[in-house]
């Protein structure tokens, strides 16, 4: 596997961590914000 | 909402300008693109050290005020610190797959040091998720908080402390040891990330505002079906 591929995924997967991260704050948020919903 | 969102945008703009900064470097003569991993990897470990040094400050600020905020910061902090923990510590095994030939090595204090911060914090998380008394939890884990941050030196000057296969610090008082495309590199992400913390900061302080403000009303729900404790068996 070349080097490029391995540090994009790299990339990839740690920002995607953090995307979720981000994501699950939102819909924490929300939920939240309307017990019900 | 807005605050955040505002925030979020900034740090997204940030993320991708370091992205780039660290994607358009020359490759290291050595390292090749691996080199490349600077712009995530130091950048992870200095948000989380920072992410626990603001964990240390708001439980010491509690342990003074006792006041719920305080309490509200230093939680939110540990999890955005561990997440950027994981991130370091996953970036840093790739590396070390490529340069050392191995992604972990048990003996290595740097590395040792790094997951046992990694544990202490997750089991301050598992303390707090262990204690429902609001105050009780508070307490407990704002003198751990307050504790545990001395592993973030130790982390820190590990690699000048003992031998090990992680290379001393880049940036020193005398100057630096990267070329200058991969420090700009490096310096830009490390700015992006503090941004980054600032806005998934706002959105974790929001809601733990937010659940804080819905939680009188779950705990009394709680109150009406809970076992009776044994104190109170004993006087009836």
């Amino acid at each position: 596997m070349s080097d490029t591929i391995v540090v994009a995924g790299t990339y990839l997967i740690s920002y995607g961590l953090i995307l979720g991260y981000a994501v699950y704050l939102h819909i924490r948020r929300r939920r939240a914000g309307n017990p019900r919903g | 909402m807005t605050r955040v969102r505002v925030l979020m945008s900034l740090a997204a703009i940030a993320v991708a300008i370091g992205l780039w900064f660290a994607l358009t470097a020359p490759p290291d003569a050595l390292q090749g693109d691996y080199a490349r991993l600077l712009g995530i990897h130091p950048p992870s470990m200095w948000l989380a050290f920072l992410a626990f040094g603001v964990t240390a400050f708001g439980s010491i600020m509690w342990l003074i005020k006792k006041t719920d905020r305080w309490d509200r910061l230093a939680s939110a902090s540990v999890e955005i610190g561990l997440i950027f923990t994981a991130i370091g510590l996953f970036t840093g095994m790739v590396w070390g797959q490529a340069v050392w030939g191995t992604p972990w090595d048990w003996q290595d204090p740097r590395l040792m040091s790094t997951a046992v911060m990694f544990f202490v914090y997750l089991g301050y998380m598992a303390l707090r998720n262990a204690i429902d008394d609001p105050a009780v939890r508070a307490r407990r884990s704002a003198i751990l908080g307050a504790i545990a941050v001395v592993q973030v030196p130790l982390v820190y000057f590990s690699v000048n402390l003992f031998r090990t296969l992680h290379q001393t610090q880049s940036i020193r008082p005398d100057g630096s040891t990267m070329p200058d495309e991969m420090l700009t590199a490096m310096l830009v992400n490390m700015v992006a990330f503090t941004i980054l913390y600032i806005a998934l900061m706002t959105a974790r302080l929001d809601v733990a505002k937010v659940e804080a403000e819905a939680e009188p009303q779950t705990s009394l729900a709680g109150d009406a079906v809970r076992p009776p404790r044994l104190n109170e068996v004993e006087d009836v």
